[in-house]
């Protein structure tokens, strides 16, 4: 897909830079901190950029202008974060004997590993996961400790426990936290299905005793997965962030590029795993060894599915400038997209019935919203 | 700034309604609030001469080098333009909450900036109280459901207090002093007519009926305060008000935990700013005397505040001017 490695990204994306090169924004002029500071914040990045220039102790050097927003996010982040290994702690005692694995995914898992590149994340959901014939239990546990599970009806409950790789999301009256209790990384109907077995046999520790995390190569598959299949792509360059930063992160230790390809075939996500190295190769630059692309680019999307996929995936990744609406050609991608994205998770017999339940939902809930807010 | 003398010298007051229009149309108009700076953009005819009666006294500013909040208030294309028409509040690109009946873009547009700053200037402590300054030091009431809190501020504003806020008591945890966040005073129900009797040389904009809160009235700050909005106060006493009907006034001192509780919890990011916020409250507890205010009425409690003052100012040394 991408033969060429080390190209420019596009130059309205030059800011990204700064997350791995911080001394690259004491250059820039106010007005680009003004467009960074309000693109950044959307993206869910302003936070990283505050922290990595702390960490290169150039916040000083910073416009105090831009300054205090870097602060006032980083505060953000930072709160956040400890609600997120205190939420942690908490489920930890709540599954302590637990016979089965109980393993960190996504955001908490970089946060359980100390990865560079979870310093400034917002964390709003805790994502764990644990094997499907334990949920049950596991759930149990969580609800004896307070864990409250939201009311569904009929639909929507359906749709939890027989399409869906999670259980519905659990609130707890004392913790700010939401958890995402899940048995797989991608919904066991979907077309591309994860055999969750596979994932589960190359656990690692965490830093923190009993969560372990997925195998640095599944880490990079799942968030893939979770951009390219499990979701709207619009303003998802964090998630491209994130790539960047574990492939980043993993690529030094030895055999790691080589593996990538191999897990990708065993879980049956080479598409994603293709999409995710065109887009950091060709936007961060991030550096993957040829022979490694070549393989990932072979087992990939063909070249027809490539001609039409990769630019819808760019228009709707590709940032709309702060002052500017977003362009007719994003919307059209970002439409095209969410069918696709619905077509993957569910065959159509049950997606139009539950595209048809979500409709009605939105509309309910807009009403009771517009009756919330109409005030001065 | 590439602002020239001519036009940076203007008040909104001394502008055409059309100028006003013309910019909000453009690149929109820099409004300066002292702690921060917003920019508004918007294409709606109504918003311009709502905006012009209650920010009259704010400087004409069409091309600012910074603004910490962007906001557009715009129509909406589509059916909405005409049926039951709407405006609708937008940010850096997004939408954060829902559109406003088209005849209401000022309620909206307030509601969406005090939205913002609560959740954005984390660099301030962000107390919920009203906050107002004399002799140097800040005087801050703290905002209790049904307090009568604007009212009180309000009536403050109009007596020699330079207000700094309704909404935000903002502490800049590093300098120790209080930041003025300068919007206009938002009024309801009953409190519009106590307003209009006690101050009628007072601006007010329009009243917004049938709101969630009832009806909405704004009050434009006063000129001198518009003018000294980036002068800082330091902490200086905090009065909690409450109004109470036919009560005769009450004044009586608050413990230091009582006062900790007012201030921190019910802060819009107390928590959120952690070991910071903590200090912060206590530094403020611990300088501030504090009073219960129970009252009905305006003018015997602003005697009373008046009365103490002198011991608040000897305590924090000689005024400072």
């Amino acid at each position: 897909m991408s033969n060429s490695i080390g190209l420019l990204p596009p130059s309205n994306l030059a800011w990204l830079q700064a997350l791995r090169q911080p001394e690259l924004a004491l250059s820039w002029p106010l007005a680009e901190w003004e467009r960074v500071v309000r693109l950044a914040r959307r993206l869910r990045l302003l936070a990283r950029l505050a922290e990595g220039l702390t960490a290169a102790n150039l916040m000083d050097r910073i416009p105090p202008r831009a300054r205090r927003h870097l602060i006032a996010e980083q505060r953000l982040s930072r709160w956040r974060m400890a609600a997120v290994v205190w939420t942690l702690e908490r489920v930890a005692t709540m599954l302590e004997d637990a016979a089965y694995p109980c393993v960190l995914l996504k955001g908490a898992a970089y946060i359980g590993q100390g990865l560079p590149m979870a310093a400034g994340r917002l964390p709003s959901d805790l994502d764990i996961l644990v094997p499907r014939e334990h949920v049950s239990n596991a759930q149990a546990r969580l609800v004896k400790g307070g864990w409250k599970t939201v009311e569904l009806d009929e639909h929507d409950s359906r749709y939890y426990y027989e399409w869906s790789h999670e259980v519905p999301p659990m609130t707890h009256p004392l913790l700010a936290l939401e958890l995402d209790l899940h048995h797989n990384i991608l919904p066991p109907i979907a077309r591309t299905h994860v055999d969750a077995d596979i994932l589960l046999k190359c656990l690692r520790p965490s830093k923190w005793a009993p969560w372990q995390v997925l195998d640095p190569a599944d880490q990079v598959l799942h968030s893939a997965a979770h951009l390219f299949q499990d979701s709207e792509a619009r303003d998802r360059i964090r998630d491209l962030a994130d790539l960047d930063g574990l492939l980043r992160h993993f690529g030094v230790a030895p055999g790691f590029m080589s593996r990538l390809p191999e897990r990708a075939q065993a879980l049956g996500l080479e598409t994603p795993l293709a999409l995710a190295c065109h887009f950091c190769v060709n936007w961060f630059g991030t550096p993957i060894p040829a022979n490694v692309l070549k393989t990932v680019e072979s087992i990939g999307p063909g070249r027809l599915q490539r001609a039409w996929l990769l630019p819808l995936l760019s228009s709707a990744l590709m940032p709309t400038e702060p002052d500017d609406d977003p362009p007719l050609r994003q919307e059209l991608a970002a439409f095209a997209l969410l069918v696709r994205y619905h077509r993957q998770r569910m065959p159509l017999r049950l997606l139009v019935p539950h595209l048809w339940h979500k409709l009605r939902a939105v509309e309910i809930a807009g009403k009771t919203d517009a009756a919330k807010i109409a005030d001065g | 700034m590439a602002v020239n003398k001519a036009q940076s010298g203007r008040t909104l007051a001394e502008v055409h309604q059309p100028e006003l229009e013309r910019a909000l149309a453009g690149q929109g108009l820099w409004i300066d609030l002292g702690a921060a700076t917003v920019r508004v953009q918007s294409d709606s005819v109504d918003f311009a001469a709502q905006l012009q009666s209650v920010y009259d006294q704010f400087p004409f500013e069409k091309q600012g080098i910074w603004a910490d909040m962007h906001v557009r208030i715009r129509r909406p294309r589509g059916v909405r333009r005409w049926v039951r028409p709407q405006v609708r509040f937008q940010c850096d690109g997004q939408r954060p909450f829902e559109p406003f009946p088209a005849d209401s873009p000022l309620p909206l547009f307030e509601w969406g900036c005090n939205w913002l700053i609560g959740r954005r200037l984390n660099d301030l402590l962000l107390l919920h109280a009203g906050a107002v300054e004399k002799s140097g030091l800040a005087l801050l009431l703290p905002a209790l459901p049904g307090s009568g809190k604007s009212t009180l501020t309000a009536a403050l504003s109009q007596r020699g207090w330079r207000l700094l806020s309704d909404e935000f008591g903002a502490f800049d945890p590093e300098s120790g002093a209080f930041r003025a966040l300068l919007k206009p005073i938002a009024l309801k129900n009953q409190s519009i007519d106590v307003m209009r009797r006690f101050a009628p040389e007072a601006v007010f904009g329009p009243e917004f009926p049938k709101t969630r809160k009832g009806t909405v009235a704004h009050l434009a700050p006063p000129r001198e305060a518009v003018v000294r909005r980036y002068e800082c106060a330091r902490p200086g006493a905090v009065i909690l008000p409450k109004w109470v009907a036919n009560s005769p006034t009450r004044f009586e001192a608050l413990a230091e935990n009582v006062v900790f509780a007012a201030l921190a919890f019910n802060a819009f990011n107390y928590s959120l700013l952690g070991a910071v916020g903590f200090q912060a409250v206590l530094r403020l507890v611990r300088q501030c005397p504090a009073w219960q205010l129970v009252y009905s009425d305006l003018d015997e409690a602003l005697a009373t505040i008046e009365s103490v003052w002198s011991e608040v100012t000897e305590r924090n040394g000689a005024p400072v001017q």
